[in-house]
């Protein structure tokens, strides 16, 4: 009995084998680990420096605690005060101070605005006007003199006919400020400075985003400026429970970031967990949405987006509606909205304002479009180098016949045409606009001619990626696009080592990776999983409006009915 | 992380576990092995009873589970017989499941290296199956079951396409005379039947890891998900012996696949169908041996009181080396059938001595 099991002992080789297959992973492990690590020990520091710092709530007293040593402070006395401020930015040669006595008083006082950003029309036509009426009937006027806080309450209760008021009383918020645009007002005996109005600055047109057209919807994109993109937001139509939070985000060039939601649907606690990641943020500049995006999504590893960006107000609103929450940031177009789930990387707004057959079959071709943009070139290559048998008899000759002259292997060939075209779409990104789309059919007709007859690659393999390439572009989502059009690259290699077992083995590591993501707490693969059949209604088809009453049931959202 | 409490998983999604777990090797070799013991047609029937025999043992199991609803049997079972016999019984059961995943991975290279990649070395076609494996579980029961959900309906649709096509060549007197040979040859087959539905243990560690407000569901989780692997098999079997006959079967090792190969739809671009079937086939062959790793990992983990990562890392050479072990596709059937014979004492048997033995000890801990 003995040799019959040491018959079954395997060979040292087996061994061997056994250990190389714990050890490799073992390795990765311990890497990735050990970068994580690192990562969130920065990140602890970082928090721990930041931990002053608290979100405010409407756009009124900015009093932040400063992590910035506080400089000096405005006094009553109006040389001092102006001085300050003279020394700080008076050398800049956009900055204007205007002084002026209060109308028929001696009070002296002086206005410090910004050429080119300030609100000439609100300084002309409202501030000075009104301060410079004529006071010399209030006596308490020279009273008041005496007594800065009451002269301050006075001027911004009674005089002043300026719908946006600030106080401020630290000499390096306010001349941050007045760089910013707002105009500041010094008068003597006042111990504050008062900050009149908001920047006017320059901003184009509303139009439909060049990247998001549509044949049909509203044709209105967000602008740079935040405040034209709240009113976006809130001339969709009247919403008593639209709520618009705001923050400052970056420590050296202070921007506004606005997040959005409708406190009746969305759910709380993604509200807050949004919130607390945008105090997470520790930059000097956030330069544009995309930072911000990179900065509080879950898993900065994983080549799917979490977070998605959109121009149109139209798919903001449709997300607010189904309880997600919306980020907008000052000075890009483009708003971030959360959590986001892999259905939505594929859907367009265009499927709800056309009916729901035709939407349905558009929705279905494109899920089969982001197949083949991910499938195709590893099934050609599996098919081609592994398993000729598999390829049905007739279409088998003809394609051996055709590749009778070809000097590569499939893969080389597939890598070869799929880099010539991706460098030829990142090309056509950059051209001007009249030699642009003619220098893309150009291109790709002639060098898809070209390189066939020279014999370098197929015909068949030029079709698979001319199909590949068009079908990438039927995703709605540029950023989707681009993470198929990467994996696409890994699916090839898969196929090239292991053939139709290596796609299989891909595919299930893409859904493994897929199963783990999860943004702001939502699984990245609902509505798929769990099986929630109202979900499903708008997932892979677009069920009648009539029958989706219900708001997913993914989001947990407060209020879940559409209806009354 | 040990059991993450909040790493539940609801009840559908422990219907597509038990379902994927049950429906792996069965699918190409139960035609075969019960026409063996049959040796009529009738085995449709055989496979009936084997899985309502596997129902009754499902339900066992749920209810010895269900008196301890937020233990595992690892843990419960220590209450039940004592502390050193519940933690060798749990030893046997992980055993058990580490057994089985590393069988699954033999099968399917041996498949796979049959009819997909003829010259590719076998540790090259296990590795990476094995570290996406490893990939999936160190994230919980909860990705494991969403990946399965994903993988379920794929598996679903394709096989009835596939098993509806070969009606083409389906001649419904291969089935006949029906009980032709008495009832005897019948009950034989019902052993191997049984086999094939090999998955209810792992409701021992399932029930544990459902939500709270599912776990009274459990029975209807059973029935469910025992129900649609015997659809599943039953026309696989109906199909196969209709499409080649007794003698047909008997003759080939993997008859279904063969199936496959041998009807051809004119007209359609595809001319190969068993690659259909292959694909899913080996998705479910990764479920299968996802969740019985898991399980084992889970159950090691349990027992020594630690961390479940150190040990998902150390299965892998120990279930690499068991399913290099057999040397040829015969000693792989004959570990098989060892493995089914465990399998059937330990389920069949300790379940019900358990499920007893806390009766007598009385109520709900």
């Amino acid at each position: 009995m003995w040799e019959k099991i040491l018959a079954y002992i395997p060979e040292l080789k087996v061994f061997m084998q056994g250990f190389i297959v714990f050890f490799i992973p073992y390795i990765i492990f311990k890497l990735f680990n050990g970068i994580v690590s690192k990562q969130e020990m920065n990140d602890d520091d970082m928090v721990k420096i930041k931990g002053q710092t608290k979100p405010n709530d409407e756009l009124e007293d900015q009093t932040e605690e400063s992590s910035q040593e506080s400089f000096d402070y405005y006094t009553g006395n109006y040389n001092l005060d102006v001085g300050l401020v003279k020394k700080e930015i008076g050398h800049n040669w956009d900055v204007h101070f205007r002084e002026f006595h209060i109308g028929n008083t001696d009070i002296r006082a002086a206005i410090i605005f910004l050429d080119g950003l300030s609100d000439k029309e609100l300084i002309d036509k409202h501030i000075l006007t009104s301060l410079m009426g004529d006071f010399s009937q209030k006596d308490e006027l020279e009273s008041l003199y005496e007594k800065g806080v009451f002269l301050q309450s006075f001027i911004k209760n009674e005089v002043l006919s300026v719908s946006d008021i600030t106080e401020e009383y630290d000499v390096k918020q306010s001349i941050g400020k007045i760089l910013a645009g707002t105009t500041a007002l010094i008068i003597d005996g006042m111990p504050n400075v008062l900050m009149l109005g908001i920047a006017k600055g320059k901003s184009r047109n509303i139009e439909e985003p060049v990247s998001e057209a549509l044949v049909r919807g509203p044709r209105l994109g967000f602008t740079e400026m935040l405040s034209d993109n709240t009113a976006l937001l809130r001339q969709h139509g009247e919403n008593s429970d639209l709520s618009i939070i705001n923050f400052q985000v970056g420590k050296c060039t202070k921007k506004e970031l606005v997040i959005a939601y409708v406190k009746e649907i969305a759910d709380p606690n993604l509200v807050e967990e949004v919130k607390k990641r945008i105090e997470t943020i520790n930059i000097d500049d956030v330069a544009e949405s995309g930072y911000v995006e990179q900065l509080i999504e879950d898993n900065y590893l994983s080549p799917f987006t979490q977070v998605q960006n959109t121009e149109r107000p139209d798919r903001v609103f449709a997300a607010l509606m189904e309880g997600r929450v919306a980020i907008l940031l000052d000075g890009t177009p483009f708003a971030l909205i959360v959590p986001v789930t892999f259905s939505m990387l594929l859907q367009s707004p265009e499927d709800y304002y056309e009916r729901w057959l035709p939407s349905t079959l558009i929705r279905l071709l494109r899920y089969l479009a982001a197949a083949i943009t991910l499938f195709a070139p590893s099934i050609y290559i599996s098919f081609v180098s592994f398993h000729q048998g598999l390829i049905p008899t007739k279409l088998a000759l003809s394609m051996m016949g055709t590749r009778e002259g070809v000097p590569f292997p499939a893969i080389i060939e597939a890598l070869i045409m799929e880099v010539a075209i991706e460098i030829l779409r990142e090309a056509g990104l950059r051209l001007p606009k009249p030699i642009g789309p003619t220098m893309g059919i150009v291109g790709g007709l002639v060098i898809g001619e070209a390189a066939v007859q020279a014999g370098i690659v197929s015909p068949i393999m030029v079709i698979v990626v001319a199909i590949t390439a068009i079908s990438s572009f039927a995703i709605p989502q540029y950023n989707a696009g681009i993470s198929l059009r990467m994996l696409r690259f890994v699916a090839m290699f898969f196929a090239a080592l292991f053939g139709l077992y290596g796609v299989i083995l891909f595919f299930l590591l893409l859904c493994s990776h897929l199963v783990k993501l999860k943004s702001f707490g939502i699984p990245f693969v609902s509505p798929t999983v769990p099986y929630r059949a109202s979900d499903w209604k708008d997932f892979m088809v677009r069920m009648p409006l009539m029958m989706m009453k219900r708001r997913p049931k993914m989001l947990h959202t407060k209020d879940s009915s559409r209806q009354d | 992380m040990m059991i993450n409490s909040q790493d539940k998983i609801t009840a559908s999604q422990a219907v597509v576990v038990l379902a994927n777990y049950i429906l792996a090797t069965g699918i190409l070799t139960l035609p075969r092995t019960s026409v063996e013991k049959v040796k009529s047609p009738d085995v449709w029937i055989s496979v009936f009873l084997g899985g309502i025999i596997a129902i009754i043992a499902a339900v066992i199991i749920v209810k010895l589970s269900q008196k301890y609803p937020d233990k595992t049997f690892y843990q419960y079972s220590q209450d039940i017989v004592g502390k050193w016999t519940g933690w060798f019984l749990s030893l046997l059961i992980i055993v058990y499941f580490f057994t089985i995943s590393a069988f699954e991975v033999r099968i399917m290279a041996e498949v796979t290296s049959l009819f997909l990649l003829e010259s590719t070395p076998t540790w090259a076609i296990i590795l990476p199956f094995m570290w996406i494996g490893l990939y999936l579980i160190s994230s919980g029961i909860n990705s494991i079951a969403r990946l399965f959900e994903i993988i379920f309906p794929i598996t679903f649709v394709i096989f009835l396409l596939v098993a509806f096509m070969s009606l083409g060549i389906f001649e419904i007197d291969n089935l006949r005379p029906v009980l032709g040979l008495g009832v005897m040859p019948v009950l034989k087959g019902v052993k191997t039947a049984t086999l094939a539905f090999l998955g209810p243990e792992i409701m021992l560690l399932l029930v544990a890891l459902m939500k709270q407000s599912e776990k009274t569901k459990a029975v209807k989780v059973v029935l469910v998900g025992l129900t649609i692997p015997l659809f599943f098999y039953v026309i696989t079997v109906v199909m196969v012996i209709g499409a080649l006959s007794i003698d047909g079967v008997v003759t080939r090792t993997w008859p279904t696949l063969e199936l496959m190969r041998s009807f051809e739809i004119p007209g359609l671009i595809f001319e190969r169908f068993e690659s259909f079937l292959l694909v899913i086939w080996i998705m479910q062959i990764f479920a299968t041996f996802t969740i019985t790793y898991f399980a084992a990992a889970l159950g090691l983990a349990q027992l020594f009181k630690k961390n479940i990562q150190p040990f998902i890392f150390g299965l892998l050479p120990i279930i690499y080396i068991i399913s290099m072990t057999p040397k040829n596709i015969n000693d792989l059937f004959k570990f098989g059938d060892m493995i089914g014979n465990a399998a059937l004492f330990l389920f069949g048997v300790f379940p019900v001595l358990l499920l007893f033995i806390s009766r007598l000890k009385g109520g709900k801990t």
